[in-house]
């Protein structure tokens, strides 16, 4: 009888059931604008805390690219109250860690602290949403890094151009013709005046999403978010206040026609004085209008072939298609695609072209999920002596392949697996669990989408995958990318 | 209603504070939180497995890692057979070859991996069962195949090699052997001569000794309940059979009776490797482990806010980092304190650092530091938490060292509790700077400067592997004699006249060798020219790609390579390729302006050979001149590029005549951890060099 039990038990653990853990979070907007995604959960006594601000490259103007990710490495200067260089000071003296990153689509902030520090967190980063440093001192040091990172990154990685001569090609009117990291031409001809521009258009309360996940109680930290968050200005008054911190005497009146001296410095909401009160709260009525890119961009048509000539010494062809923007029901299907194609050691392009053929060094296949419209690569590095014409023909076979005839199901049930562990290990942190619930909300329109992620992939097909194949991998609409090492003197 | 009306009034009380909000006002950390790690369900089986199960079903996976029982063993003249063997655990089985079980462990999407001592599994736990299932068919069936076996051993030699040259690793041994001398396993260290004497039935037999049920450990961290956990244990390890688990009485390490000072020659080194080190009376978990933690975390325990960083980085500018650390194990614990310094100040950082241990026992701390300490601890020990594995280590270290069941939980008030009169008594009890091993590995130019530092002012050389150093022999010949010797013995002459005879008729010399690594996927192949009478040239390629390219024309030069594109040779360079050029640099010694001098008669690897120093401005060679053949039969390069020393090792053997002329048909390269080995394709002599070899 026992050990009948025991049978039932084990049982249980082998079928083929899959099982996404469930999220809870709350979520709700300040009247600031601000939307706040809280999870609680108490497993280990750390917690994210992090902002998401809905700015990338995209968001920039053509005569200033780069701004996006150069904010990031900007508002790690300081603040009002935060000395130059003692933000990250400030997180690691305290038993913390932190980072940031940006995209086309937005701009990522967190600090990963024990959780007797969130209130040290939410105060840092209200700090860098109020009124962070935005000066020349910090714009010069920033603009060296900057470029040093582009050199490291770009400039110096054999074939790291791709990115910018690929999407410049796919698109004509959409700003993802340029990349992030944006022209350092740009960055020097700026003047600080674009800079805080930039941050008083894009860095207001109703362009973020403050996400926090970890050992917190949701009631203590409600309280201190209203502390530190419901008292940042709404609208136009957040640069009201702004101004009042950082203008003379004289520009303030001018401006406003208002003395600082009506302002209460301490309690800057709570001014007694009439004139301030009416300003503050003419200001605050009035929204801050982020300005978005217009979904302008017609369907890619017809082949582009270019070549490209680099600091290489093995020539690589890299093909791109257009693709749905991430919030596509296509989107899953589209990424299993790849992982057929080239995840991992044993993947169709791996296993064909570099090792049974031996025509490249390397073949991969990939997507960049974008709020808009966006790209997929299939691309691959030679072996030497192999021309390129031949290296094309054989990426063009493997999706050739897949659009031909069903994967394999035991290929399908490979990829199931791996897919499966990619997102059930994807929220064992809680940093990453705050990025994702930021992200869904965000781009998807609804938090609530980081709980069926699993099932949605688990409903792809095989002939979902075959179809999405056959419907973008267009052999008449693409960009052909050749890579030629720089001719020799 | 009541309740409505008070929770009005909090939030107009919120309001009108936040209105007050002092935003210079930097929040205060809340108390240190608990830690919510669940008790482990522990229990035995038939066989003596201990099982300590952490039910976290946090996430649908499992990691079950298996730890055996066995203290340290003795390997004597086969020192190294525990971790050779541990290399050698996921080479296949009996049932399925290496790949067969790499690919069925890629399908499920899980990990599994051993070592010496144990063994580990992590996957979903839907696939718990066939992960087991290859687990256990290691466990049980390690079949350790002759190919790999040789591969293993291989990759173990260079590994001896680059430590060779590495300060770190050459410290690290004589560290173990200093602290722990007369036969503690701690201090054996593989040598070639111990990996040479290890063989197949040796892993095979620790294996069967090490990996046995008795006295092992289980530990099922993840989404399983106790039922299940026992179902699978039963199901999967009760068939597992072995002999009794190895125990030992092993002891701890010896204090010196003063300080005791040892050197380890590294030629041409720039700046020394100083590690001061002592063992330490502390088992895990003791009540003292964490005050002496939290006080050698003030002394050097990371960070720029330490003591040691403060007074050798910030302070004296004599070092980039200068750390201390405390190993705290079963067998034996010690402390040691270490940092690279410039060769002049080598013996000012050892003052330094024994200040600094006499002071933080001779008064109180700053509050500042403490909490800097203290912070910073309970911060990274939160955040490592939300690693399983993190969870796993501390059911396992509760278990094995007898910690009460709460230790953990109680880490951070325990830590939060340590004050500076705690710190002032772990300092006084367990530091010392009267009884310390200071290791020095450098250039023995500084030698005379630490002889203070000695007890008894007699300094002990060890080599790389913390053995007693043989003496260098002083030499019987001159250095002309030398290269004299060795160019008659190059060209089968008898006389200098005939020698140059044989090496004028040498036109050209081409060589194509190709090197391989275990760190790089595929061979190089090594392009070597000589052009009479000074041109020379060298290009690395893989798989037809060019990796590096290099020439000197006898008047200009360039070197390119991948990432950073050509670069000409600066005047410098140049002057310094005119004074070794051609095809036997030495026999221009004598009128080159190098400053030569014949040190003595050293061993490498067994053989007597002549070391030759040549010092040219920044630049440093030895050479090394087997006394019997007189070939060379090693050389070493030493060379500044901006704030980087460069170094670069090369070993020849197998000699061959080609033309009349000597040449060595292998080579080892050693380049910081990278160890190539080389061996010639083609050696072809007066042919056709294409000239555009040289731009």
């Amino acid at each position: 009888m026992k050990k009948h039990l025991f049978a039932i038990a084990t049982l249980a653990l082998a079928g083929n059931v899959w099982s996404q853990r469930k999220i809870e979070y709350v979520e709700y907007d300040l009247p600031n604008g601000i939307h706040v995604i809280l999870h609680e959960e108490h497993a280990t006594p750390i917690v994210a805390v992090s902002i998401m601000y809905h700015v990338g490259s995209k968001n920039e103007i053509p005569t200033r690219t780069g701004f996006a990710h150069f904010f990031e490495h900007l508002l790690f200067e300081g603040s009002t109250n935060i000395g130059r260089g003692e933000y990250s000071e400030l997180v690691e003296k305290n038993g913390g860690a932190l980072n940031a990153n940006t995209s086309q689509d937005r701009t990522y902030y967190y600090e990963l602290l024990p959780s007797n520090q969130l209130e040290l967190g939410l105060w840092l980063e209200s700090e860098r949403l109020l009124h962070a440093k935005v000066d020349n001192t910090g714009v010069e040091t920033q603009r060296q890094v900057v470029k040093e990172e582009k050199r490291q990154r770009v400039d110096n990685q054999p074939y790291a151009s791709f990115l910018t001569e690929m999407f410049a090609r796919m698109y004509q009117k959409h700003p993802y013709k340029w990349q992030p990291i944006g022209s350092m031409e740009h960055l020097d001809a700026a003047q600080e005046e674009d800079y805080i521009n930039f941050y008083r258009t894009f860095y207001v309360p109703s362009n973020s999403v403050l996400s926090i996940a970890g050992d917190i109680n949701i009631e203590q930290t409600k309280k201190w978010i209203s502390t530190y968050y419901g008292s940042i200005p709404a609208g136009q008054a957040i640069n009201l206040f702004r101004d009042f911190e950082n203008q003379s005497d004289e520009n303030f009146l001018k401006t406003y026609g208002v003395a600082k001296t009506k302002f209460d410095s301490k309690n800057f909401l709570g001014s007694k004085d009439v004139e301030a009160q009416k300003l503050i709260k003419k200001y605050s009525a009035m929204p801050t209008v982020i300005p978005r890119p217009e979904r302008n961009e017609p369907p890619f048509k017809g082949v582009v072939i270019d070549t490209v000539y680099d600091n290489i010494e093995l020539p690589a062809v890299f093909i791109g298609y257009r693709l749905p923007e991430q919030t596509n029901p296509d989107a899953y299907a589209l990424d299993m695609l790849n992982t057929v194609l080239s995840g991992g050691t044993s993947s169709r392009m791996n296993k064909n072209i570099v090792e049974k053929k031996q025509l490249a060094m390397a073949a991969f296949s990939f997507a960049f999920p974008l709020e808009d419209p966006g790209l997929g690569l299939v691309a691959a590095i030679g072996a030497a002596n192999v021309d390129l014409i031949t290296l094309q023909n054989a990426l063009d076979e493997e999706v050739k392949a897949v659009q031909d005839a069903l994967i394999s199901q035991e290929e399908f049930e490979k990829l199931r697996n791996v897919k499966e562990n990619d997102i059930i290990s994807a929220y064992s942190s809680v940093a990453g669990i705050a990025e994702n619930l930021a992200q869904n909300y965000m781009y998807m329109g609804s938090t609530a989408l980081i709980n069926s992620e699993l099932p949605k992939y688990m409903a792809v097909t095989r002939e979902d995958i075959q179809r999405v194949a056959k419907k973008y991998f267009t052999t008449e609409n693409r960009v052909i990318l050749y890579y030629l090492p720089k001719p020799k003197n | 209603m009541k309740k409505i009306i008070l929770s009005g009034a909090l939030i107009l009380i919120a309001a009108a504070s936040f209105g007050q909000l002092d935003r210079s006002v930097r929040p205060k950390a809340g108390t240190p939180p608990t830690i919510n790690i669940k008790d482990s369900e522990v229990f035995t089986t038939e066989n003596g497995i201990t099982v300590i199960l952490s039910e976290n079903h946090k996430l649908p996976k499992v990691s079950i890692q298996l730890v055996t029982g066995s203290d340290p063993m003795n390997e004597g003249p086969k020192a190294g057979l525990s971790k050779m063997a541990g290399q050698l655990i996921m080479s296949g089985t009996s049932t399925r070859t290496k790949d067969k079980l790499d690919s069925e462990v890629d399908y499920i999407g899980a990990t599994l991996s051993a070592d010496g001592e144990s063994m580990y599994l992590s996957c979903l736990t839907k696939h718990v069962e066939k992960g087991l299932l290859l687990m256990t068919d290691v466990l049980f069936n390690a079949n350790f195949p002759d190919s790999e076996f040789e591969r293993i051993k291989k990759q173990n030699e260079s590994a001896l090699l680059s430590a060779k040259s590495s300060p770190d690793e050459m410290s690290d041994n004589a560290e173990r052997k200093a602290n722990f001398p007369n036969g503690h396993p701690y201090g054996e260290i593989m040598t070639e001569a111990t990996l040479e004497a290890i063989n197949k039935v040796d892993v095979e037999s620790y294996f069967k000794k090490v990996f046995t049920p008795s006295g092992s450990y289980l530990v099922i961290v993840g989404d399983v309940n106790k039922v299940q956990a026992t179902e699978l244990v039963n199901k999967y390890f009760s068939s597992w059979k072995g002999g009794p688990v190895y125990k030992a009485e092993l002891g701890e390490g010896q204090l010196n009776k003063g300080n005791r000072v040892i050197f380890v020659k590294k030629p041409g080194a720039v700046q020394s490797k100083v590690t001061v080190t002592f063992p330490v009376k502390m088992k895990p978990g003791q009540p003292n482990q964490l005050p002496l933690t939290v006080t050698n975390g003030i002394l050097g325990g990371g960070g720029f806010g330490t003591r040691l960083m403060q007074n050798l980085r910030e302070d004296k500018a004599y070092t980039y980092g200068c750390y201390s650390g405390i190993e705290t194990t079963d067998n034996g614990s010690w402390f040691s304190a270490s940092g690279n310094f410039r060769n002049d100040v080598t013996d000012s950082a050892i003052v330094q650092i024994l200040k600094e241990l006499d002071e933080i026992g001779s008064s109180y701390v700053k509050e500042s530091e403490i909490n800097l300490t203290k912070s910073a601890m309970a911060g990274g020990f939160a955040r490592s938490l939300e690693n399983p594995q993190t969870i796993a280590r501390f059911a396992l270290n509760i278990i094995q060292n007898n910690l009460p069941k709460d230790y953990y939980q109680t880490y951070l008030k325990r830590l939060d509790a340590i004050n500076t009169e705690n710190v002032l008594e772990m300092a006084q009890t367990y530091f010392t700077s009267k009884n310390c091993n200071i290791i020095v590995v450098g250039n023995e130019e500084i030698i005379e400067k630490l002889k203070v530092f000695d007890a008894d002012g007699k300094i002990e050389m060890f080599d790389a592997f913390g053995n007693v150093a043989k003496e260098i022999k002083p030499a019987d010949i001159t250095k002309e004699q030398l290269i004299e010797k060795y160019i008659l013995a190059n060209t089968g002459t008898t006389s200098m006249k005939a020698a140059k005879k044989v090496i004028s008729k040498v036109k050209s010399v081409k060589q194509v060798m190709e090197m391989s690594a275990q760190q790089i996927p595929a061979p190089l192949t090594m392009t070597t020219y000589f052009v009479a009478p000074n041109k020379e040239a060298m290009k690395i390629e893989m798989q037809g790609m060019m990796i590096q390219k290099e020439y000197f024309d006898g008047t200009a030069g360039a070197s390119s390579n991948m990432q950073s594109g050509k670069k000409d040779l600066t005047a410098e360079e140049i002057a310094s390729k005119q004074k070794s050029a051609g095809l036997f640099p030495e026999l221009n010694y004598a009128t080159s302006g190098l400053n030569i001098e014949l040190v003595g008669i050293e061993e490498v690897n067994d053989t007597e050979a002549y070391l030759l120093k040549i010092m040219d401005g920044d630049k440093r060679s030895f050479d090394y001149y087997d006394t019997k053949t007189f070939m060379k039969i090693k050389s070493v390069s030493i060379q500044k590029e901006g704030d980087e020393v460069i170094e670069a090792s090369r070993s020849f053997s197998d000699f061959k005549i080609i033309n009349g002329l000597q040449f060595p048909h292998k080579m080892t390269l050693m380049m910081g951890e990278l160890g190539l080995e080389g061996k010639v394709i083609t050696i072809e002599i007066n042919g056709k060099v294409d000239e555009t070899t040289f731009n």
